[in-house]
């Protein structure tokens, strides 16, 4: 995680002169996805690149230390071997860069990351995840108990209700939604979220990070989400301290589509392990 | 399995740079395209593939790697001659079938577009240097989507044009920058009103070859589109085939202002496309980031042609020029085959011609910034941004080449709009403003043919796209695309009238003196004497006189001789009205035609003893009707994908001058006039020669009814003040129904601002008719039309 932003005088004027202009928005969304594109070895690195930016996730009802446990060691060995060995990556250390559970989940999701001796950081949830509906109070001691866990990296649904009424809060990352909405990370918005992160940043000198969830299941939406990053931030937002992906089908995409950059195949179901 | 041996030696390196790669596009099928005419491209007629043996021919290059793609033939006239023929063959057909027929013909040549679509667009990408991309995701869709738009307009045809005939045989004439789309949106509607086309494109521009051919390989009606690959020169050639009855001509303002006056006095119908500039206006309540990517859109993702002028209002001028040098920074400029980058190179002389207006904005106290991750080798040139330029440099007239952007600040709303319209320019602009007010403020008043609110570059079928001004005022696409290949039913075709001697250094020039010549006979209730300008009679600045003669030869009394000076007096004042006449609603203006009506009646006793029969009762109904008309004027427009209405306005020209016929002295004279006012033009009128009395007659209740300047008559030789108002610079249109000879004139003089002309060449119109007298055709002459985006949102 990046320093923290220290924050600043709450200045509501920034916010005020904020103009967006809803269907250039929707142009642009449009125009960055078919603009930029890459292929064969580029293609390769950028994805195993995405897998780095991944937050594995797992928020089910049903979740279990076992299933939780599994999560956790994909998020170890993301890639199989020999395909990173074929790209003479092997010895990069390519994990993901999270993985996120439920607060109740932490304790196995750390226990799962010790046994496999990595030290990639649990992130939770909380806060009365995903409605944030709940008290402050509940909501303050659900983080505290998170942390205890061991979780280092929370993802804290912010009081929407509060935002609406334009009360405003403060945050070193910022997430698109909750993955849980019927809309989830759009194009569109981050378009209007990485403004104004970069429009922090040159009134600030304080970077915040980003985080899309929710929705992005496919090798081709990762690497459209890498080159918006790219185009309307720059390189230097292009690592895990500021940039994070919400999701939990997106890996195995990836890996299918490294495995047809090495090979030369499409994989059967069964030639890659399950997360 | 295990993993095969197919190694990337460089996802290492990429891993950690994270930089983009090649994304090549593979052109191999139009390369096979190319061997399939063995590397040698002739002429498509009639169907087949035209190969004339002796012809010189230029290379078609790679204008990346320079490398030889093939061989085009340089046309000779008889070529151009074979491929009118053709035309004229096949139109005999294509013009008499069911619009039902040709509707089905043109969906049928978008389908053959949708299956090869590849072929088109890696041949276009690869000999134009274009991003691909945006030749493949913009250009072949819009080609097809016009086919099909304009096959619904055929299909429509009978009902919605009744009283309106295809126009024959139309030469089009494509400069080397223009891309086959630009070809496309002029053939589509020529070919869906049932003209036949011939196309002079340039040599070594094998995508509308192909087009023809895939046209062609339809089977049926092989010689209704015609290419001839030729250099621009042969123009006139092609115009001065008989049959061609209208040449459209796309390209630079000096080479359409040159086949105007070629062109004068041949009988046909010009249609001028001229410049490839364009403006976007910059205001402090803009979404300053989305306006950026305006500018992208403009001029750095090899959309347009031209360059772009860039008005940013002071307040935050910083703050854009930040953004806008930190977006240039990002943009990507490489092989237009290459999948991943913005801006491809345009060829050696596009390149130079940037050099020399950065090079020359440098030198005239400039700042230039350039950016971007740019090839170092040397066909292309780096997206650029100049600001500073004083604006009374030389370069800050000049047109902005692509692909630069010259920034300058405005301060207030009103200033933005004086100084973006005060160029000679009328092409294309965008607002952005998230003010509603101020944007509707800023896209009614500004003098474009096209105005995108918080958009620029949006194109669509539906929407008519054209310009005024010096951009020329021909249309393209939506209704007005169609009627530029149309004319009322009946109307005698292309005559030619040339008068090879005709010299315009003294046509009009000198004013013969008039000398006393006896008694007048005329009534002693005769208008006051002098010339109606600025609202009331005034004595004419030459202080002399011409004798009018009544119909058996007697002197009936005298008129002012007007001069330049009279004219200049007339065109200010009109110019004067004319804000508040546009003001006017047009319920307002159908108000004071019908007073104007009405006073007319009054006189109908005195006026009808000497006039035309019915001629009093006519005039009075034409101010009527034209009084109601103007109520139902432009319309909304609903386009595909785009969220919001497209406003089609219908904008007066402005000050209108008209040279009268001498028949019909009275209607002919009031059938002019009530249209132009009708539409809120002010006008400059030449009554008959031959007998002007009527014309002042009215006058007198112009005088009391309508606001001072709005209408402005000026008696005289009529030569010389066709000469005076043909060459003023400030007369924004000009119509003129007299001699061959002066028609020729107005047409060559018409150059100079490139004014809309209409002129009768010499052929008498029956002005008692409602068709020629009152037709819609006047209601499409007396205004412009401009379109409106207004893309909606939250």
């Amino acid at each position: 995680m990046a320093a923290h932003n220290l924050g600043t005088e709450l200045d509501l004027s920034w916010i005020s002169k904020v103009q967006v202009n809803h269907p250039a928005v929707l142009r642009r969304a449009q125009q960055v996805q078919a603009r930029r594109t890459v292929k064969k070895e580029w293609q390769a690195a950028w994805l195993l690149k995405a897998v780095t930016f991944i937050d594995l996730t797992t928020l089910s009802g049903d979740d279990t230390s076992s299933n939780v446990q599994r999560l956790c060691y994909k998020a170890k060995y993301p890639i199989r071997e020999d395909l990173l060995k074929a790209l003479n990556m092997h010895d990069k250390d390519i994990t993901t860069a999270a993985v996120c559970v439920y607060p109740a989940r932490v304790c196995d999701a750390v226990r799962a990351l010790k046994a496999a001796g990595c030290n990639i950081p649990v992130a939770s949830v909380a806060t009365g995840f995903p409605a944030g509906q709940t008290h402050l109070k509940t909501r303050l001691e659900e983080i505290r108990l998170a942390v205890e866990d061991g979780a280092t990296e929370i993802d804290v649904v912010i009081n929407r209700s509060l935002v609406l009424t334009g009360q405003w809060e403060g945050s070193d990352f910022i997430k698109t939604s909750t993955g849980k909405e019927t809309v989830n990370a759009t194009f569109p918005v981050a378009i209007v979220m990485l403004r104004a992160i970069r429009d922090f940043f040159w009134k600030t000198g304080n970077k915040i990070g980003f985080k899309p969830a929710g929705g992005i299941r496919s090798a081709k939406d990762a690497l459209a989400w890498l080159s918006l990053i790219k185009e309307e931030l720059g390189d230097e937002w292009l690592k895990p301290e500021l940039f994070r992906i919400g999701a939990s089908t997106l890996l195995s995409d990836i890996e299918r589509q490294i495995y047809h950059h090495v090979t030369g195949r499409y994989a059967a179901y069964h030639d890659l392990p399950m997360s | 399995m295990a993993a095969a041996t197919r190694t990337a030696p460089r996802a290492r390196e990429i891993f950690t740079t994270l930089e983009y790669g090649p994304a090549p596009e593979s052109h191999a099928c139009a390369l096979a395209w190319l061997d399939t005419q063995d590397r040698h491209l002739g002429h498509y007629v009639n169907g087949k593939w035209l190969k004339p043996e002796r012809r010189n021919s230029v290379p078609c290059q790679d204008p990346i790697t320079g490398e030889n793609l093939a061989s085009c033939l340089q046309a000779q006239a008889e070529d151009v001659a074979a491929a009118v023929e053709a035309a004229r063959t096949a139109l005999e057909n294509w013009s008499t079938l069911p619009g039902a027929r040709r509707a089905q013909h043109l969906t049928r040549l978008a389908k053959m577009i949708q299956k090869h679509q590849r072929l088109l667009w890696t041949l276009e990408s690869l000999v134009t240097g274009r991003a691909v991309r945006e030749v493949r995701d913009r250009d072949v869709p819009l080609a097809q989507q016009l086919l099909q738009y304009h096959a619904v307009q055929a299909h429509t045809q009978e009902e919605a044009l009744a009283g309106w005939e295809p126009m024959g045989v139309i030469g089009l004439i494509v400069p080397p920058t223009f891309s086959f789309l630009e070809m496309m949106w002029r053939i589509c509607p020529a070919l869906a009103v049932g003209c036949t086309v011939v196309v002079l494109v340039p040599p070594a521009s094998p995508a509308p070859l192909l087009l023809a051919q895939l046209a062609g390989e339809l089977g049926s009606f092989p010689g209704i589109l015609n290419m001839i690959s030729g250099p621009t020169s042969l123009g006139p050639v092609l115009a001065s085939q008989p049959g061609v009855q209208k040449v459209a001509f796309c390209g630079a303002v000096e080479e359409g202002r040159t086949l105007r006056r070629t062109l004068a006095g041949q009988g046909l119908e010009l249609s001028l496309a001229l410049g490839a500039e364009s403006l976007l206006l910059l205001t402090e309540a803009a979404d300053v980031d989305s306006a950026v990517e305006g500018v992208v859109d403009a001029t750095w993702s090899d959309r347009s042609q031209g360059g772009l002028r860039l008005l940013i209002q002071e307040s935050v001028w910083d703050e854009t020029m930040t953004r806008l040098q930190a977006r240039m920074g990002r943009l990507r400029v490489g092989r237009g085959l290459d999948g991943a980058v913005d801006m491809g190179a345009r060829g050696a002389a596009a390149r130079d011609l940037a050099q020399r207006y950065v090079h020359e904005a440098q030198s005239q106290g400039a700042q230039v910034f350039q950016a971007g991750d740019v090839p170092s080798d040397s066909p292309f040139y780096p997206p650029t941004l100049i600001s500073d330029l004083p604006p009374a440099s030389p370069c800050a007239q000049t047109e902005v080449p692509w692909p630069l952007v010259v920034a300058s600040p405005f301060r207030t709303a009103k200033e933005a709009l004086a100084v973006a319209n005060g160029t000679p320019r009328g092409g294309s602009a965008s607002v952005w403003s998230e003010r509603l007010g101020q944007a509707l403020e800023l896209g009614y008043r500004l003098r474009m043919g096209i105005v995108w609110i918080n958009a620029h570059g949006l194109r669509d079928p539906a929407v008519p796209t054209g310009g005024c001004k010096e951009s020329g005022s021909s249309w393209h696409g939506g209704p007005d695309g169609l009627y530029e290949y149309l004319r009322p039913s009946g109307t005698p075709a292309r005559q030619p009238s040339l008068s090879e001697n005709l010299n315009y250094d003294t046509f009009g020039l000198a004013v013969p003196s008039t000398l006393p010549a006896g008694p007048e006979t005329g009534p002693s209730s005769a208008p006051p004497y002098g010339l109606f300008v600025g609202g009331r009679f005034q004595a004419p600045g030459a202080r002399s006189s011409r004798p009018i003669q009544d119909s058996h030869g007697n002197l009936h009394g005298y008129v002012a001789e007007g001069g330049a000076k009279d004219i200049r007096g007339a065109v200010e004042a009109a110019h004067q009205a004319a804000p508040g006449w546009v003001g006017q609603s047009p319920g307002a203006r159908a108000a004071l035609l019908g007073a104007l009506a009405a006073a007319l009646e009054r006189r109908e006793s005195a006026l009808a003893a000497r006039l035309e029969r019915h001629g009093v009762e006519l005039s009075v109904r034409r101010l009527r009707a034209w009084g109601a008309r103007a109520q139902a004027q432009g319309h909304t427009l609903q386009v595909a994908e785009l969220r919001g209405p497209v406003l089609r306005l219908r904008e007066p020209l402005g000050v209108l001058a008209i040279v009268c016929p001498d028949e019909w002295p009275l209607l002919a004279f009031v059938s002019l006039l009530a249209p132009a006012l009708a539409h809120g033009n002010t006008v400059v009128l030449v009554p008959s020669g031959t007998c002007p009395i009527p014309a002042l007659e009215v006058c007198q209740d112009v005088a009391t009814l309508l606001p001072a300047g709005l209408v402005n008559v000026v008696t005289g030789d009529r030569d010389h003040l066709t000469r005076c108002l043909a060459l003023h610079q400030d007369v924004q249109a000009l119509w003129y129904f007299g001699s061959v000879q002066g028609s020729q004139f107005v047409e060559w003089a018409s150059a100079g601002n490139l004014k809309p002309v209409w002129v009768n060449r010499g052929l008498p119109r029956a002005w008692d008719q409602d068709a020629e007298g009152a037709g819609p055709e006047l209601g499409l002459r007396a205004a412009q039309t401009k379109a409106l985006w207004l893309p909606m949102g939250d």
